[in-house]
């Protein structure tokens, strides 16, 4: 009686979730067959640049919102209360940022280039391969970083939902990733992250409307935190919240991720202006929708869970044990599509860009310029084959996953930052920009970042990527007033005048 | 203002508009950045209770998010340029 209960329950919560995965197998195969005949590494890498409006606010707002921003970030809503709200609601420029001041430009450039990656645009501006090198191996690296942390994140979540291992979680939707992304490419990705936010915001409306009923109502929960809880209602939650936290958060998940190239790439791939335009305004509405409503719910779980985060594991457990207890059975397979979605459309965005990196922009530029020919059935072979290499490598190092894992996440995001900023927006917006000064800036920065952050430097306790921006700016800066100018060739194709 | 569809512009004129687009974000930002200020830290002492939640919490929550739409909707709506992407040099 026991057994058939058991087993009736997983089928219960794992039904919703196996169908949701079927259904992002099945769009990667569709689009597959769909771009058959087409020109394999611009689909593959930026779907032929056929992105609508709605499809590119969803899959630059789902690569950008990870599996931390639905677990660890409400948790951390649930300790310090509203000030987290009011400090991860820097978010909301994201999107209007990254397409506002880099969408055209580089839709632009990617045309009179044929660039189909950021690190195309990154060669051609600064006339330098090995900065391309660069460029691609610390994509390579970071991303790896910041994929595994998604992996762990949504396998750990799954195992304290469900009650199945974490190696079962990361079996049925970390390989479900691995394997639509390698099918589809970038097409597949941005339709099943449009499928993912979707669910994201379903998820969220979910659990808020069951966690205000189990906390009986929203003024019951609210009268009784203003009670229990006062510092949830101060923006420094009484020194839980000091400025250096606001002031790193606005560089590190608000201005500084016009930088990461997983959204940068973003640019390129899309149809039409008209499309950009509604992008910025729809993204710009799901991402406060999903940040401040997935947030906000996390303040709300004291309406279910009467102890502190501690008594509950940590941070990190807030969320999935609020759905445990909130949820009838029924929805809590439903309800964890959410946060796993997050996971997977990160994770897809990083493996396809990740993958482009070794194939495009190292081996078929070496290729090409040692007069070496590829078959397009090669062409695709290596880039499915190279995306399912990284994936799995990724999803190795996840069966044993390391410690500390959500700072390797905010690692690799400030590594990113500290590597693209300036090197994108002066080489995009600044005449004088050079190969010294990109150089200087890429690897000085980077390396300065590493350093500071494996010796726990730090200024003013702010986060390290303060360091990195700012030795990177310098560092540029030198680079470009001692080296020599850029040519004029390169000049009239990046800053074309009449 | 009137939005405008420019589809026979040449290469620079495009670039400029670009490049004043990028500038007329960087300023939302900013000016995005300033109303965070104020809308959060600065009603932060005021005693003032919406819906049970603080003035400081919805306005520098709900409040800014909104501000931000808004931006948005006036940047790709008004100051942003329609344009064909396809450049006149494309192939060249």
């Amino acid at each position: 009686m026991e057994s058939s209960f058991f087993a009736l329950r997983s089928l219960i919560l794992l039904l919703p979730l196996i169908f949701f995965m079927a259904v992002m197998v099945g769009i990667s195969i569709f689009v597959r067959h769909k771009q058959a005949g087409k020109n394999f590494v611009s689909s593959y890498f930026v779907g032929n640049r056929e992105l609508g409006g709605l499809v590119l606010a969803m899959t630059t707002v789902a690569t950008y919102s990870s599996v931390s921003s639905f677990v660890g970030g409400p948790g951390m809503a649930f300790q310090v209360g509203f000030g987290w709200i009011y400090m991860a609601v820097v978010q909301v420029t994201a999107i209007f940022l990254v397409l506002g001041i880099y969408g055209k430009r580089v839709a632009l450039l990617a045309r009179k280039l044929n660039a189909v990656t950021v690190v195309d645009i990154i060669r051609a501006r600064f006339q330098s391969d090995f900065l391309a090198a660069v460029a691609a191996f610390v994509i390579v690296l970071f991303f790896c970083g910041t994929m595994t942390a998604q992996f762990v994140g949504g396998a750990k979540l799954f195992a304290a939902v469900t009650g199945y291992s974490y190696e079962a979680g990361l079996i049925l939707f970390g390989l479900t990733v691995v394997i639509y992304t390698s099918i589809g490419g970038f097409r597949a990705v941005a339709l099943t992250d449009t499928c993912c936010a979707i669910m994201m915001m379903v998820g969220i409306v979910l659990l808020l409307h069951y966690v205000l009923k189990a906390g009986g109502g929203f003024e019951n929960i609210m009268t009784t935190l203003e009670t229990n809880n006062p510092e949830l209602f101060e923006p420094f939650s009484f020194g839980n919240m000091p400025w250096t936290i606001y002031f790193t958060q606005w560089l590190l998940v608000g201005i500084c991720t016009i930088a990461l190239p997983q959204s940068v790439v973003r640019g390129i791939s899309y149809k039409n202006t008209q499309g950009l335009h509604q992008a910025m305004l729809i993204g710009t509405i799901v991402v406060g929708f999903m940040n401040i409503g997935i947030n906000f719910t996390g303040i709300l779980a004291h309406g279910v869970l009467t102890g502190t985060a501690a008594d509950y594991g940590g941070v990190d457990n807030v969320i999935p044990t609020t759905i445990v207890q909130a949820m009838p059975i029924e929805l809590v397979g439903l309800a964890i599509i959410g946060p796993l979605a997050a996971s997977i459309s990160t994770i897809s965005g990083l493996l396809i860009v990740a993958s482009s990196a070794i194939i495009k922009d190292v081996y078929l530029h070496w290729a090409e310029k040692n007069n070496h020919t590829v078959t397009p059935t090669r062409i695709k072979f290596l880039s499915m084959t190279a995306t399912a290499i990284i994936g799995a490598a990724v999803f190795v190092i996840a069966l044993t996953p390391p410690n500390l894992i959500w700072l390797i996440n905010m690692f690799a995001f400030g590594g990113l930052e500290t590597a693209f900023f300036w090197t994108l927006l002066l080489g995009l917006f600044w005449k004088r920009a050079n190969k010294l000064g990109a150089m200087l800036s890429m690897t000085g920065g980077t390396i300065i970042y590493c350093a500071t952050q494996a010796a726990g430097f730090k200024i003013f306790n702010l986060h390290q990527i303060t360091i990195g921006i700012t030795c990177s700016l310098i560092l540029f800066l030198i680079g470009s007033y001692i080296g020599k100018k850029s040519d004029d060739a390169t000049l009239k194709i990046f800053f074309p005048s009449d | 203002m009137k939005k405008n569809n420019r589809a026979s512009l040449s290469d620079a004129q495009k670039f400029s508009l670009v490049r004043r687009e990028a500038i007329y974000t960087g300023l939302a930002l900013v000016g995005l950045i300033i109303f965070w200020l104020a809308a959060g830290f600065g009603t932060s002492s005021l005693d003032v209770k919406i819906f049970h939640l603080p003035l400081w919490a919805v306005l520098g929550s709900v409040g800014v998010w909104l501000v931000a739409i808004l931006i948005s909707a006036l940047l790709s709506k008004k100051l942003f340029t329609d344009m064909d992407l396809g450049g006149e040099d494309n192939g060249k």
